[in-house]
């Protein structure tokens, strides 16, 4: 872009403009329609919807779950992109697309798929049933699809890295004795760095977002197993807009905040 | 921002991250925790129940538990359609106590082995809890006219209507059409037959519940909605209330049904959850019922609303042989296989 010389400048007006008209009916008005809403009643009304004992546990559900599932996921998806990427075996392939599956996937066949195989009438909680162990309709149901939902994340972005590290690194590595957990964690992971930190953030936002699996696989209780994403929907749905809104405020505050660290995370990494 | 320090700046995401971590585990932290976790009772509601639960039922049952000496107790509860909570139910939601919009979604739980047949009977009251009259809600001042639901029927009427599959309330609002027709004129089943495809055929919005439904029509859907009386009532009690109740000369009563989920019960929560059951049907819960919208079980403490409408002839279910043969007769034989039928696009 900086290519072209300030003499472009003026023509990048009509453009611009034409992206805008399109950008503000799509995307910031109604965003800024959840802001209006949520003070509409003052920031009193705000803070007290906030504050209600089913917000903040949704609130404080929801980020725990987003950490847990950003950690776990760091671990299975950089083994995952680690294997794929080092090691041939046949096979190969089809378990790369596996791999990437859940992001093609409507997540409310996930939460359908996880019921039929973990839930009471299940595949395999049929028979956990009687031994008093319930994986769905409680926080590791949630937890379950939030791992299978976010999975590709941190694969996408894990493994592009780890292709490009140039594999004389590591073999020099190898050369004077090292073990392959050694070179992972003194040559690979060090490089590994930045995708890690984008890949967790990209997985924590979705996780903090994620609908269409939870409201099946979590029975939507309230403070047992009720996100700040299904909070809203059910406060929304029966007419408590303020509270509704609320905590719609503050979910878009974080995603903002995340999607702005993330932005200048991999614009420092791009130059 | 080129001024600052590299470390600096990777200090601040740790820092705010650290800080989400921290307000996100607060109550689970051994050292701000106030006192162990108290009992729970889990209640799996239909969608319109949700604040009389909420704010009029739990609270004056943990006042009542505590003064018997019980201590503190929890209510963990999810609202949705009754067909939606029923669902979840055969799905295996850890509820122990649930109100379901009608009987034949106690029916459809008895049959998948949830809850022992008929074990609702056996309760106060054959488990009916309460009562309310399905009533149209109209826009201020009743521009359209509309008395009934033949009204619903004229041309350019735009009805918001619950979804009969999710809804316990869209099932109760289909009997209330046909009856009304039915009891209304010598044409007998076809003039209830009438009355349901007039509805249905300008129905523009539905929802999958009583209290969806009426969040449509406030954000100004439709001319019309089919709803609870206590969904409106409760609004009206509240100021929030744009709108007007137009009450039909002919309508049903809807019967909530109580269930209580044995297998969920551990046998130390036994006397707990049964202590809860009965308080339900108590003069003071039923007070909070009527307080709510709702009429009680007990005609006498309806004195206690001003609001509720008069009604020239109310029905029951048990007008039309019960849930089980209504839901076959009318809303599938009915509603699902003609009305539904002849209304979809060919």
């Amino acid at each position: 872009m900086s290519a072209r010389g300030p003499a472009s400048a003026p023509r990048a007006t009509i453009p611009v403009g034409i992206v805008l008209l399109v950008l503000l009916p799509l995307i910031l008005m109604p965003l800024s329609a959840i802001f209006i809403f949520a003070f509409r009643g003052g920031a009193d009304d705000f803070l007290r919807a906030l504050g209600s004992r089913d917000a903040q546990f949704a609130l404080r559900f929801s980020l725990i779950v987003a950490f847990t599932t950003a950690a776990l996921n760091a671990v299975f998806g950089t083994y995952t992109a680690y294997v794929l990427s080092r090691y041939r075996f046949r096979g190969k392939r089809p378990l790369g697309i596996v791999v990437n599956l859940p992001v093609a996937i409507p997540t409310v066949v996930v939460g359908t798929s996880l019921l039929l195989l973990w839930g009471p009438i299940g595949l395999l909680g049929r028979f956990l049933a009687p031994l008093g162990i319930q994986p769905m309709f409680a926080p590791a149901g949630v937890l379950l699809a939030h791992l299978f939902v976010t999975f590709p994340y941190m694969l996408g972005a894990v493994k592009p890295v780890l292709d490009e590290i140039e594999g004389t690194y590591e073999e020099a590595a190898y050369t004077i004795g090292a073990t392959r957990w050694q070179a992972f964690r003194w040559v690979i992971l060090p490089a590994l760095k930045g995708g890690l930190f984008s890949g967790a953030l990209l997985t924590f936002a979705h996780s903090l977002g994620e609908f269409g699996a939870t409201v099946l696989v979590s029975g939507n209780l309230r403070l047992r197993t009720q996100t700040a994403p299904l909070y809203i929907f059910a406060q929304f749905e029966a007419g408590n807009i303020a509270a509704a809104n609320a905590v719609a405020a503050v979910l878009a505050t974080l995603s903002f905040v995340i999607f702005f660290f993330l932005l200048r995370f991999t614009e420092r990494r791009g130059r | 921002m080129e001024r600052t320090s590299p470390r600096l700046r990777g200090l601040l995401p740790a820092a705010l991250l650290a800080a989400l971590l921290l307000y996100a585990t607060w109550p689970w932290l051994p050292f701000a925790r106030a006192e162990r976790t108290p009992p729970t009772i889990v209640f799996y509601g239909f969608s319109i129940l949700a604040d009389a639960f909420h704010d009029g039922i739990f609270p004056a049952f943990q006042k009542t538990w505590a003064a018997e000496g019980g201590g503190r107790v929890e209510f963990v509860s999810s609202f949705g359609g009754s067909g939606t909570v029923t669902n979840q139910l055969l799905m295996g939601v850890p509820a122990q106590v649930a109100l379901l919009s009608l009987e034949s979604d106690a029916d459809r739980l008895a049959d998948a082995g949830v809850i022992a047949r008929d074990s609702w009977k056996r309760l106060p009251n054959a488990g009916v809890l309460n009562l309310t009259p399905f009533v149209i809600v109209v826009r201020p001042g009743n521009p359209l006219g509309i008395r009934g639901f033949e009204d619903l029927g004229r041309a350019g009427v735009r009805v918001v209507h619950p979804d009969p599959m999710t809804s316990g309330g869209a099932n109760w609002a289909i009997v209330a059409e046909y009856g009304s027709g039915f009891r209304g004129s010598p044409g007998g089943a076809a003039a209830g037959e009438a009355v349901v495809r007039g509805v249905w055929k300008n129905v523009v919005a539905q929802a999958a519940s009583a209290r969806a439904a009426r969040t449509q029509f406030e954000n100004g859907f439709g001319d019309a909605l089919v709803t609870y009386e206590q969904d409106a009532l409760y609004d009206r009690a509240r100021g929030r209330f744009h709108a007007d109740i137009a009450y039909p000369s002919r309508t049903i009563l809807s019967e909530h049904m109580l269930v209580v989920v044995d297998r969920n019960i551990r046998p130390r929560e036994r006397p707990l959850v049964d202590r809860f059951v009965r308080f339900l049907w108590s003069d003071e819960a039923q007070r909070v019922f009527v307080r709510f919208g709702f009429r009680s079980v007990r005609p006498e403490l309806d004195a206690g609303n001003p609001g509720f409408g008069g009604i020239a002839d109310p029905f029951r279910i048990a007008d039309f042989g019960g849930w089980r043969r209504a839901r076959h007769d009318i809303v599938d034989g009915i509603w699902k296989d003609r009305v539904m039928k002849a209304a979809a696009p060919r």
